[in-house]
């Protein structure tokens, strides 16, 4: 079967910066795949790529077997690709319910669906008791997850995290792998960016390090935290030698 | 939850339902001709407030052009009557349709603008089409169209010994922007255009393409403003470009929603209510002589209720609601 998610030979260039060199992943379907790196190596101009924010410079997108790389952010989210934003991007004025009326409506136009499939999302998440609330009353978590909950009421079949755990108390991140577990186990896969690796390793299948806008090193987690380039690019040539 | 959801929304259509019953039976006790015309235009403005509402409030492009869409649902009517003889009802509908192609012909280029700049372009773009319509010789250019009396009818949409037909017209015309707003309000396009308002990207990120949902709020904001203005043709007998396109329109549009609460169902009239009334006592009590008190007065009132109540009149009503709802 082929991958749910492909880049294939993707750069993005910002004037001189060359943010993304010769990129090419692969996502497999029902797979957790976490994109890790030190600041600065391209892991959120890739993301935004997949999530069709802006298009690549050179190279090809391909999602569920087809050509996605000219298509805009509303229509890939149609096709079955939801994402989180890294600052949270809430719809402060409405409730939290409405927040997530509005993934929703994209697979159900009926009014009363909708607002069901709305409420499924919310208990699935853990944010029922908050649904009446203003968007711009919750706590950072409560936001995270309204992200989170925001782009499952999509029903996507891939979904994009962007550092949804990062900054989160340890019991609150403790209650974000569980949600991403669920995720998974719920049939979406899913591809994370993460800064912090001791919170993505021991979640994620399969781990992409970026360095450089390169992709550096891919693999099972524990061969990854133990690759002497992965040291090297996070902690610097020193660290590297004990390796 | 959703209970009470619908149970609000049930209320607030009850609430509709009572106030226009009332306000149908206002002129049993209102004989005077100066209130039934104070009356005629707080309905006129309500309704084209809320119309502005749907653009402006729940999409969130604030619009200071919409004077444009008045004068062209008043041109199409008369030039219609007066050089063709068809009936006020069609050009009414006419003038509509002919003012939603164009808000969805300048929203293409300008709905790329953002914020401020696009606040601009309307402006500019609605003082374009006054100068074009002062200089249009076959529309009367700035000698403006004096719709002939052709006595009192409903076919023609005409009345010269009576003001009522008109207030009925225009409590009609208020319900109607009323209902459209309160219907759109819960569906797939009033989340949308809350959601583009309050962040674009993450609108599209859910599959929102805010574009055309900007397009759609265009164009049924531009279309009941421009009934407005076929219905206002009628109600003056007269037309000129500044007196149906002049730039206070926009403003009397925008204000009344702003002042009772930008983007909420009841704010455009509540705030008409309260604004247009104040307009027209202001103007005939302190007013006059071009001493310019009446504007003062005026202008200090707006200040006034905007630093008190920036939320809008109706934050009044909405915050013990609210609450109570959520801690």
């Amino acid at each position: 079967m082929t991958a749910l998610l492909e880049t294939r030979g993707v750069w993005q260039r910002f004037g001189g910066l060359v943010a993304n060199s010769d990129v090419s992943i692969s996502v497999g379907r029902g797979e957790i795949v976490g994109l890790i790196g030190p600041n600065g190596a391209g892991k959120s101009t890739l993301f935004n790529l997949i999530a069709g924010v802006l298009p690549p410079t050179q190279g090809s997108i391909w999602f569920d077997g087809e050509d996605v790389t000219a298509m805009p952010a509303a229509e890939r989210c149609q096709r079955g690709v939801g994402r989180t934003f890294q600052v949270v991007k809430s719809f402060e004025t409405m409730t939290v319910i409405d927040n997530v009326i509005v993934g929703a409506l994209v697979r159900n136009t009926v009014m009363r669906v909708a607002r069901r499939k709305a409420h499924e999302v919310l208990e699935f998440t853990g944010l029922a008791a908050r649904a009446d609330v203003l968007a711009s009353d919750l706590v950072p978590a409560e936001k995270r997850r309204l992200e989170v909950a925001r782009a499952l009421a999509t029903e996507p079949k891939l979904l994009l995290l962007d550092e949804v755990l990062t900054g989160l108390t340890p019991t609150e991140a403790q209650t974000g792998v569980a949600l991403v577990r669920k995720v998974r186990d719920a049939g979406i896969t899913v591809l994370m960016v993460e800064h912090v690796m001791e919170i993505v390793m021991p979640l994620v299948d399969r781990a992409i390090v970026l360095d450089l806008g390169k992709v550096l090193v891919e693999g099972k987690p524990a061969d990854v935290v133990r690759d002497p380039k992965v040291i090297k690019a996070y902690l610097g040539d020193r660290h590297a030698v004990g390796a | 939850m959703d209970k009470n959801y619908a149970a609000r929304r049930r209320r607030d259509l009850v609430i509709a339902a009572v106030l226009a019953a009332l306000a149908a039976l206002a002129p049993l006790f209102v004989k005077n001709v100066y209130i039934q015309n104070i009356l005629v235009l707080t309905l006129m403005y309500a309704a084209l407030s809320q119309s502005w509402n749907i653009l402006s409030g729940y999409c969130g492009q604030i619009s200071l052009g919409h004077a444009l869409y008045f004068g062209i649902g008043a041109y199409t009517t008369e030039l219609l009557f007066t050089k063709f003889g068809v009936l006020p009802w069609f050009g009414m509908l006419a003038g509509g349709m002919i003012a939603a192609v164009i808000a969805m012909g300048l929203g293409y280029p300008f709905f790329r603008l953002r914020g401020h700049y696009f606040v601009i372009a309307t402006i500019v773009i609605a003082e374009i089409g006054l100068l074009l319509f002062q200089n249009w010789e076959w529309a009367g250019a700035a000698m403006g169209i004096t719709i002939p009396v052709r006595g009192d009818s409903w076919l023609k949409f005409q009345f010269m010994r009576s003001k009522l037909p008109y207030f009925y017209f225009a409590l009609a015309l208020c319900c109607l922007a009323w209902f459209v707003t309160w219907w759109l309000e819960d569906s797939k396009w009033g989340f949308w255009w809350r959601a583009v308002k309050d962040n674009p990207e993450a609108a599209e990120s859910l599959g929102v393409v805010v574009f055309n949902s900007k397009m759609g709020a265009a164009a049924v904001s531009a279309f009941l403003v421009a009934v407005g203005g076929a219905f206002y043709a009628q109600f003056l007998a007269y037309i000129d470009p500044e007196s149906v396109m002049g730039f206070q329109f926009s403003l009397l549009m925008a204000l009344p929603a702003v002042l009772g609460g930008i983007g909420t169902l009841w704010g455009p009239v509540l705030g008409a209510a309260i604004l247009i009334p104040m307009t027209e006592l202001t103007r005939s009590y302190i007013g006059g002589s071009g001493r310019g008190v009446d504007l003062i007065v005026y202008g200090a009132l707006i200040v006034a209720i905007s630093l008190a109540l920036p939320q809008g009149l109706v934050s009044l009503f909405s915050r013990s609601k609210a609450k109570g709802a959520t801690r």
